[in-house]
């Protein structure tokens, strides 16, 4: 685990939030079952909901928790955003409630993490485009509205799956980068692995928490 | 005393429950009996009467199991007071949630209690016992590893060495190729950091106390990040550093009352029995209420649920919140193979709803107290990332769940809800109860089976090693007579008349007493032996030897004219015993002094009398004193040693005593006492020869004849193997004289197969107790 692609600088924490149905955990799936193809030798048992990425020359591992998007759950899931550096917001653009439950979504999300949360917008099922009921306009002007990022995709297809979860990531680590991102606040959502060689010195955050009694 | 406070509170939480079966009844009256005796380990009762069944407070009502034994009035007085007195304690123990009367179940859940509460017990010991351990602060490093001063000695809490101890075995098992600083500095961090928590404990709230720990484990975090004892420790091993030393750190808290777990001034436990009621209301929810696609009718889908409801209920057994996290997260996993079965991958949408499904059945106990402690304690970073914590947040959806259930959560009419609500609790759920008691049966089943697989293997095993050894054992013992054959064969017994024979005359007559004792106890035990081996002429061989002896004696006084005198006179005496006749020239002597035969205790030697020579008890005596008296200065009273050997052998055959009494007897400086005992010793043969030949150095004739013997050998010619003119009266004084006397056969035996061989291997193969005078021999 601490050699090879396994030697990652920092841990991301997702979330995948969205009503049942729209193909959350195939989107998950989609994106962790891949590192198998591409990534790397699967010597190594598959890490729960995880996949190392390379951004900026950094490894980066994703870890990604699926939610569960029951309307009657919505009140117990808060738990879920607790250290969230990335949410994916998920809905099917063949089913339009499923789009029209994005505003309540998105204002959990914005109540439930820190304001430096990045929150991507995902149009699920894009190769159903038949039945389509939102239109990509539509979507993107509530992306623009609201400042998401914004991408159809597709997990049964993996069209934009990867696009999706890596320019999450990219943004992160821009913010990290630019030290918006408290690192050392424990709801962050980031977790840093110093002992990394090549670690960039201006990850470093500048408020340390030095309590030592 | 806090095992009694807890053993009452889990009687009293035991009593709640809802408990049909027999056994269950017998536990309940048991823990009533834990409960309501000052001894805490009363025998269970094992049948119920009438006054099982009254009011414990005797007031003649019909007590009732949920009001703990009372009736109803004595039990409100009785509650109340015990609110009362809960509160003023303030010292109060977690309690045991009540469990469900999920009969499938409780059986975990109660031993992971008992576990709990051994390990309170054991705590509490050791806190006693251990004295405080007071570690300075961080970074000052010693070479020592127990590098923590007893500066200060706060009185209220002490950390046991077992702590330490603990650590450093799981830390060499763990981390083998950590070096040694590392170990210490976690070490150190621990007991830091539980010093801390203590003192901290009493003076801030939960939340405090909670950020506190938390920034602890920044802080050893940075530690491992900055300290040069971690330069080469890799992130990963450096995490589970750290959940190595949280485990220690909260284990050892956790089970302390009241500090970290359902800690004072939270309602921690007053959650806790609300939540375990709520669940046991709420168990007529089924898989349609949750939507979760479970089937009651798979098997396999039980034994998932089953598994993952003893993993849940295990929880609360884990002392560390890395352990609590464990359990969730084996739970979790049945959970979700629960809801994968079908191929598609499992999905949040799938998981929650079958893991509230999984609680409600499971009715963990003391959940909310196990959730707070994990949500406070457990490090924020596990907390937040990874499967533990993922699924962990799952568990507290659900619980959330379960604590705001509503008819719309349910997707239910309200009125249906409020029916459902109000019916009683052991109602609803029964068939899910029933298939997973089913589980329980079969899991039980399964270990019974493989329990009585295993005990069939092993009495293969060991009937398999039986017959093994039989086989073993047979062939050893056919490998030991064929040895033992070709050993004969190859040193066949050859009878030949025993050359030493003068000199051992010689050395008896000089020796007196002590040398008489001696024969007597060697002649004691080689009659037996010499029987045996004598098999071939048993009759005879008394006999023979007496007549060898006259036979030999003619040839003796050409040779060797002192011993010629000797064994004639011997002879004569010999004879004279027989037709009692003692010679004119000792009884005398013996007459003069009889004391010092007493002195000499011979007379306990003589006295038993194996072939029933009583007559000549005195007489023999008498003729004991004789040599004794005379030994050294008479030479000629070698007659008095042999008939002193006679009768000891007439009466010693079985005898005792008779082997112990010639050692006080050394009255003689010269007498050859210590030669006889080095020659006695029949494990020490090498000095034997220097040892002999320099104590007969003083004596100058014997040491002629010593060398005479050795050379002369003036027996062999005459000496024959059994003759038929022994004389039968002689048969009594002659196994003596056979025995110690050279012309024995046995004797013979011995002699001729020591000198021809030469090697103690053949002497060995003789009977033992000849080896004393075999030895003698080949000096």
């Amino acid at each position: 685990m601490t050699s090879g692609p396994y030697n990652y600088s920092y841990i991301f924490k997702y979330i995948i939030i969205g009503d049942m149905g729209v193909g959350k955990s195939c989107l998950l799936h989609q994106f962790t079952d891949k590192k198998f193809m591409a990534d790397c030798p699967h010597t190594i048992g598959v890490e729960f909901g995880t996949r190392i990425i390379e951004v900026a020359g950094q490894k980066i591992k994703l870890q990604i928790w699926d939610t569960a998007g029951q309307e009657r759950f919505r009140a117990v899931t808060r738990s879920y955003y607790r250290g969230a550096a990335g949410a994916l917001m998920v809905y099917d653009i063949t089913r339009r409630s499923t789009y029209n439950h994005l505003s309540s979504w998105l204002t959990d999300t914005r109540n439930l993490t820190n304001p430096s949360t990045v929150i991507f917008l995902i149009g699920n099922k894009s190769d159903l485009d038949g039945q389509r009921d939102v239109t990509y306009e539509e979507a993107k002007q509530f992306a623009d509205e609201n400042g998401l990022m914004f991408v159809e995709a597709s997990a049964k297809t993996g069209q934009n799956v990867e696009e999706a979860f890596l320019e999450t990531a990219k943004k992160i680590y821009q913010s990290i980068q630019d030290g918006r991102l408290d690192l050392n606040a424990a709801e962050s959502g980031v977790q840093h692995k110093p002992a990394s060689p090549g670690r960039p010195l201006a990850a470093q955050p500048p408020a340390r928490d030095n309590c030592a009694c | 005393m806090s095992i009694g406070i807890i053993l009452c509170q889990y009687g009293k939480d035991c009593q709640d429950q809802e408990l049909t079966s027999l056994s269950g009844k017998l536990e309940r009256n048991k823990y009533t009996d834990y409960l309501y005796s000052d001894q805490h380990f009363l025998m269970p009762l094992l049948r119920f009467e009438q006054s099982d069944l009254k009011c414990k407070n005797g007031c003649d009502y019909f007590g009732n199991p949920q009001w703990q034994g009372y009736c109803s009035k004595c039990h409100r007085e009785q509650m109340s007071r015990q609110r009362r007195a809960e509160k003023a304690s303030s010292a109060t123990l977690p309690k045991p949630e009540q469990k469900k009367a999920d009969h499938g179940l409780k059986l975990t859940a109660r031993s992971s209690f008992s576990k709990f509460e051994e390990k309170r017990q054991r705590q509490s010991e050791t806190l006693k016992k251990a004295n405080l351990l007071k570690f300075t602060v961080f970074k000052k490093s010693s070479t020592d590893d127990h590098d923590h001063t007893p500066e200060k000695r706060p009185p209220e809490f002490k950390i046991p060495s077992m702590v330490n101890d603990g650590m450093k075995q799981d830390f060499r098992a763990r981390f083998p190729n950590l070096p040694p600083q590392v170990d210490r500095d976690s070490r150190v961090f621990v007991h830091t950091f539980i010093m801390d928590v203590m003192k901290c404990a009493s003076v801030m709230t939960v939340d405090e106390l909670s950020e506190r720990v938390q920034r602890q484990y920044q802080r050893f975090m940075k530690h491992m990040d900055t300290s040069q004892h971690f330069a080469n420790v890799e992130p990963d091993t450096k995490e589970q550093l750290m959940d190595f030393v949280e485990k220690h750190a909260m284990t050892y808290l956790h089970d302390l009352p009241s500090i970290v777990f359902s800690p004072i001034g939270t309602d921690d436990e007053r959650a806790d029995r609300a939540m375990s009621e709520r669940i046991q209301q709420l168990s007529w929810v089924g898989e349609r209420h949750l939507e979760c696609k479970l089937d009651r009718n798979s098997a396999s889908c039980r034994q998932l649920l089953y598994k993952a409801i003893s993993e849940l209920l295990s929880m609360d057994s884990a002392a560390s919140p890395g352990g609590k996290l464990r359990q969730v997260r084996r739970c979790c996993r049945h959970v979700l193979a629960l809801c994968g079965r079908d191929g598609a991958p499992a999905s949040a949408d799938d998981l929650l709803p079958a893991l509230i499904f999984t609680v409600l059945k499971a009715n963990p106990p003391r959940l909310v107290s196990n959730i707070n402690f994990v949500t406070r304690f457990c490090n924020a970073q596990r907390l937040m990332t990874g499967e533990g914590g993922y699924y962990f947040t799952n568990l507290c959806c659900a619980v959330s769940f379960i604590e705001n259930l509503t008819a719309e959560s349910l997707n239910m009419d309200k009125k249906e809800f409020d029916c459902y609500m109000a019916m009683p609790a052991s109602i609803g759920g029964s068939s899910w109860a029933a298939a997973l008691l089913l589980c329980g049966v079969e899991r039980e089943a399964n270990e019974q089976r493989a329990a009585a697989q295993k005990a069939r293997e092993q009495l293969q095993d060991l009937q398999h090693r039986a017959d093994r050894l039989a086989a073993d054992s047979h062939s050893f013992e056919e490998q030991i007579s064929k040895k033992v054959q070709d050993v004969l064969s190859k040193t066949p017994l050859e009878i030949k008349p025993r050359r030493e024979l003068p000199r051992i005359g010689k050395l008896r007559e000089i020796s007196s007493t002590p040398l008489i004792d001696l024969d007597t106890s060697t002649s004691e035990d080689t009659r037996p032996l010499q029987d045996v081996t004598d098999s071939r002429q048993p009759s005879q061989s008394n006999g023979n030897a007496f007549i060898q002896d006259s036979q030999v004696e003619p040839q003796t006084q050409s040779s060797k004219p002192v011993t010629a005198t000797e064994d004639t006179e011997k002879l004569n005496i010999l004879g004279f015993e027989v037709i009692d006749k003692p010679s004119p020239t000792k009884s005398p002597q013996t007459i003069d002094q009889p004391w010092d035969l007493k002195q000499t205790s011979s007379l306990e030697l003589l006295t038993p009398s194996p072939l029933g020579y009583t007559p000549f008890d005195s007489r023999s005596i008498d003729e004991l004193m004789t040599p004794d008296e005379f030994g050294a200065d008479h030479l000629a009273p070698g007659l008095g040693n042999i008939n002193y050997d006679i009768d000891l052998s007439d009466f010693s055959g079985d005898n005792s005593i008779a082997e112990d009494a010639p050692k006080p007897e050394a009255k003689d400086p010269f007498s050859p006492d210590v030669l006889k005992k080095q020659m006695f010793d029949p494990f020490a043969p090498q000095p034997q020869p220097e040892s002999l030949n320099s104590i007969l150095e003083k004596f100058d004739e014997f040491s002629l004849t010593y060398t005479g013997n050795k050379t002369l050998d003036p027996f062999e010619i005459v000496h024959r193997g059994a003759d038929p003119f022994s004389p039968p009266g002689f048969t009594g004084s002659l196994p003596q004289n056979s025995s110690r006397d050279p012309f024995s056969p046995v004797q013979n035996e011995s002699t001729s197969i020591l000198d021809h061989n030469e090697s103690p291997t053949a002497a060995s193969l003789l009977p033992s107790p000849l080896q004393p005078q075999s030895s003698e021999k080949p000096s």
